[in-house]
């Protein structure tokens, strides 16, 4: 199988450079990195990749059943660094491809050498003491309303998405990228991502770790990014000054600069 | 008169101008303030990281809370169910950030009372004069009516989905049943029998088409073997019950009397009673029934052969050559009470060959365009060039010639040969 | 294609049908429906004039049986009249030219 088209593989950058793969979150491709990928260029090779159901990947690949667990995710993450060989790659995730990170450096250790984690979450769920921003209630009616197709996954977003056609420059492929994934994928990913719980595999990581947080973020909370930090021991915690769940593109020059400190420190 | 008329209307002009003046001046007091608040969408401004600086009289409405609770103190999220949070982080603000506008996007508002409403947003962002994002600015409609209707849809579409779901697991069903009524038709492998090399074929012209057509080869007695094959008149399910009868029949008949002249005689009987008498649905068929009688010490086979009006069987021999085996008089089984058919003979030496076809053969149209047909000549000096090969290359050859005849083949075709074995060729059946 | 037409006719020895164009699967049951509202009287004829009919399969040949089977039922008889070559060699193969007189045209199969 060539994995380089299945999952859309892009490698830029620096070849010289230490190699750094960017993974995007749920309801995102690797449009997502575009502010990220000026700053890092000069110095770093970046590959770019998108998981399958998700942006211009093979379609064609995704199994219902492979992407019910986030180790299905993470064998696409374990192929494509295959695929390329690469070693001791750092590996950039947003939100849930943080924990997607994880698991495919503990499938294949020699691949992944540092984690630089944007907002993860490692469970979306309120239990206990544990606080994930999300109850129970919250979750099923996600899921509900993911199912009931309610949220624009619906063929009538697709032309409205398209009908920003004014701003060429925003590239085809970005709508295209937003329209082309297919609703049934992306409640599989939905599905997947929010009823995820990785707080027992943070534990297995051993290798540098960034942890990015905001300082308001509706899907991880500061209490996600403070649970995140302490039980990875050694990891880095920076607060962003940012809203939202993305802050490589809400603030990218306060993530940017994070990320580039992160990296220098590690060489 | 023609004056008055025209003085009269002059008040009745200056009445209606003055009417619409103050209509239009009514509209111009629509102040734009006045406009912004009670518009019949929600327009909303936040700050860049989503506090909600101005809202409209109209959205408030909405949600069923003051301006003092909202300006300030919420976010554009927190007016939004959990799933449209979600949504709002992982798309619409992306895409937002991304594109500087984002328009349609489908989404719910929480009311204060714990309702819901669906909107329709759309939002863009306002630069500064040195090009930085200063505030996002945001409409909502109302799409309860929309998305209703749009609910209907996807109930539309779920119960079409399923309705296929259904009718495909139906006809896998019944493809199913179809396929084990068809071995029921046609033995699934012929007998091994000493001392006669058997070989056959039967090409459907349609998949879905129950086959018309039969054959058989089964042991009668210790040193006898009966064979039969045939072609129901008629198509579908029907022929298909008269093929299953014809075959048990024939069968049962022959275990009986191994005459092929007594096997079609009662053939004739059970067939004629079962559907010509009294019923309104005549059914009939043409067949050759024959027995093969092996002579282990001198490697022939003794034929004795009948036909109901059936095409000629045809015989090739070792030396080369091919003949028609004519069964003179037969007529089609099942037409008439009482039939008369009359039997054949010949004797295949080791090299020769014995032939049985149904009709679709000889009827498959040919030429450029499809309009001659391939005949009984054609498949005579056809069978000829094959003459003194096996009963199994007979039959290959016989199948590659259905394959080129392509769309050209309308009707199944059956076709099964008997060969005495040369010595160096020993017993073997093939299918 | 070319479409059944039966036209009805009578003769001093009985109804003459002429059939023209498919006598196949889709169009034979017409000439099976048609032949039972003949009126047929004991001993006379049903002549079937086969001159202008085009092609005839199995289906056409069982509404020929039918035909047979409803003129003997109403003690008459029944003919063949200007069989084409091709229907004749098929009517031959499958015996029924022993149960249906043939003749070479209507005027032979209604001379008195």
């Amino acid at each position: 199988m060539d994995i380089a088209r299945r999952n859309n593989v892009a490698v830029t950058g620096n070849p010289q450079g230490r190699t750094v793969v960017l993974a995007h979150g749920f309801g995102c491709d690797q449009n997502m990195w575009r502010l990220t990928l000026p700053a890092l260029a000069e110095d770093y090779r970046l590959v770019l990749f998108d998981y399958v159901g998700c942006g211009r990947s093979d379609t064609t690949a995704f199994s219902a059943e492979r992407y019910a667990t986030l180790e299905g995710y993470a064998r696409d993450v374990v192929e494509v660094s295959e695929a390329l060989d690469l070693r001791d790659a750092v590996f950039v995730g947003h939100s849930v491809s943080a924990m997607i990170g994880v698991l495919a450096a503990a499938m294949a250790p020699e691949r992944i050498g540092a984690h630089v984690m944007i907002a993860p979450s490692p469970h979306y769920l309120d239990d206990d003491d544990y606080r994930g921003g999300f109850s129970a209630d919250d979750i099923d009616e996600l899921l509900a309303s993911l199912e009931s197709n309610y949220l624009g996954w619906s063929a009538a977003m697709a032309p409205v998405i398209m009908g920003n056609a004014d701003r060429p420059e925003l590239g085809e492929e970005l709508t295209d990228s937003f329209c082309a994934t297919d609703p049934d994928m992306a409640r599989v990913f939905a599905r997947t991502t929010f009823l995820s719980d990785s707080r027992k595999d943070l534990r297995s990581v051993t290798v540098p770790t960034l942890v990015l947080e905001c300082t308001q973020d509706v899907i991880a909370p500061r209490e996600v990014g403070a649970f995140v930090h302490a039980a990875i021991p050694g990891s880095r915690l920076v607060t962003l000054d940012a809203t939202g769940h993305c802050p490589h593109l809400s603030a990218p020059d306060a993530t940017n600069t994070a990320i580039l400190n992160f990296l220098a420190a590690l060489s | 008169m023609m004056c008055r008329t025209g003085q009269q209307q002059e008040p009745h002009e200056a009445d209606e101008a003055e009417s619409s003046r103050g209509a239009f001046a009514a509209l111009l007091e629509d102040s734009a303030e006045e406009l912004y608040e009670n518009a019949p969408c929600g327009y909303l401004s936040t700050l860049m990281d989503g506090t909600i600086a101005k809202i409209n009289a109209t959205l408030l409405g909405w949600l069923g809370l003051d301006r003092e609770a909202v300006v300030g103190r919420m976010r554009f999220t927190d007016l939004l169910t959990v799933g449209g949070r979600l949504y709002h982080e992982t798309h619409f603000a992306p895409m937002l950030q991304m594109q500087g506008e984002i328009s349609g996007i489908a989404l719910e508002i929480k009311q204060s009372g714990g309702g819901r409403i669906p909107v329709l947003v759309s939002s863009s962002v306002k630069h500064g004069s040195t090009g930085e994002p200063l505030l996002i600015r945001t409409t909502v409609f109302d799409a309860r009516q929309r998305r209703a209707y749009e609910e209907e849809l996807l109930r539309g579409r779920k119960a079409a989905e399923e309705a296929r779901r259904q009718s495909e697991a139906d006809r896998a069903r019944l493809q199913d049943a179809l396929a084990v009524l068809q071995q029921s038709l046609l033995p699934d492998i012929l007998p091994v029998l000493p001392g006669v090399e058997t070989a056959a074929s039967y090409h459907t012209a349609s998949p879905d088409r129950l086959g018309g057509d039969f054959y058989d080869v089964f042991p009668l007695d210790g040193k006898r073997f009966g064979f039969f094959l045939g072609d129901v008149c008629g198509k579908g399910p029907q022929a298909a019950a008269v093929t299953s009868l014809t075959r048990y029949t024939l069968r049962t008949a022959a275990l009986h009397d191994p005459d092929p002249v007594t096997a079609l005689t009662t053939l004739n009987k059970v067939l004629h009673e079962r559907y010509a008498a009294g019923s309104g649905d005549p059914r009939y068929c043409t067949v050759v029934f024959g027995t093969l009688e092996p002579d282990p010490d001198t490697g022939q086979v003794a034929v004795r052969i009948a036909s109901g009006g059936h095409p000629p069987a045809i015989v090739t021999r070792a030396d080369g050559t091919a003949d028609f085996l004519p069964t003179p008089g037969g007529l089609l089984v099942g037409v008439l009470p009482s039939a008369q058919f009359t039997a054949a003979t010949t004797t295949l030496a080791p090299g020769d060959t014995l032939l049985l076809y149904t009709d679709g053969i000889t009827e498959a149209r040919t030429g450029p365009d499809r309009t001659s047909l391939y005949g009984d000549q054609a498949l005579l000096s056809f069978a000829s060039d094959h003459a003194g090969k096996p009963a199994s290359a007979l039959i290959e050859a016989l199948t590659a010639l259905l394959q080129r005849f392509g769309d050209g083949l309308d009707d199944d075709t059956a076709l099964l040969a008997l060969g005495a074995p040369t010595a160096g060729h020993r017993t073997r059946s093939s299918r | 294609m070319s479409p059944l037409k039966i036209t009805t006719g009578y003769a001093a020895t009985g109804p003459v049908l002429k059939v023209l164009g498919e006598l196949d699967y889709d169009n034979a049951p017409e000439l099976s429906e048609l032949v039972p509202t003949i009126p047929l009287r004991p001993g006379q004829c049903l002549v079937l004039d086969l001159g202008g009919m085009v092609f005839c399969d199995s289906s056409g040949l069982s509404a020929l049986i039918a035909a047979h089977r409803h003129t003997q039922a109403a003690r008459a008889d029944i003919a063949l009249a200007a069989v084409p070559a091709h229907t004749l060699r098929i009517l031959r193969i499958v015996g029924l030219d022993q149960i249906f007189p043939i003749h070479p045209d209507t005027a032979s199969a209604t001379a008195p």
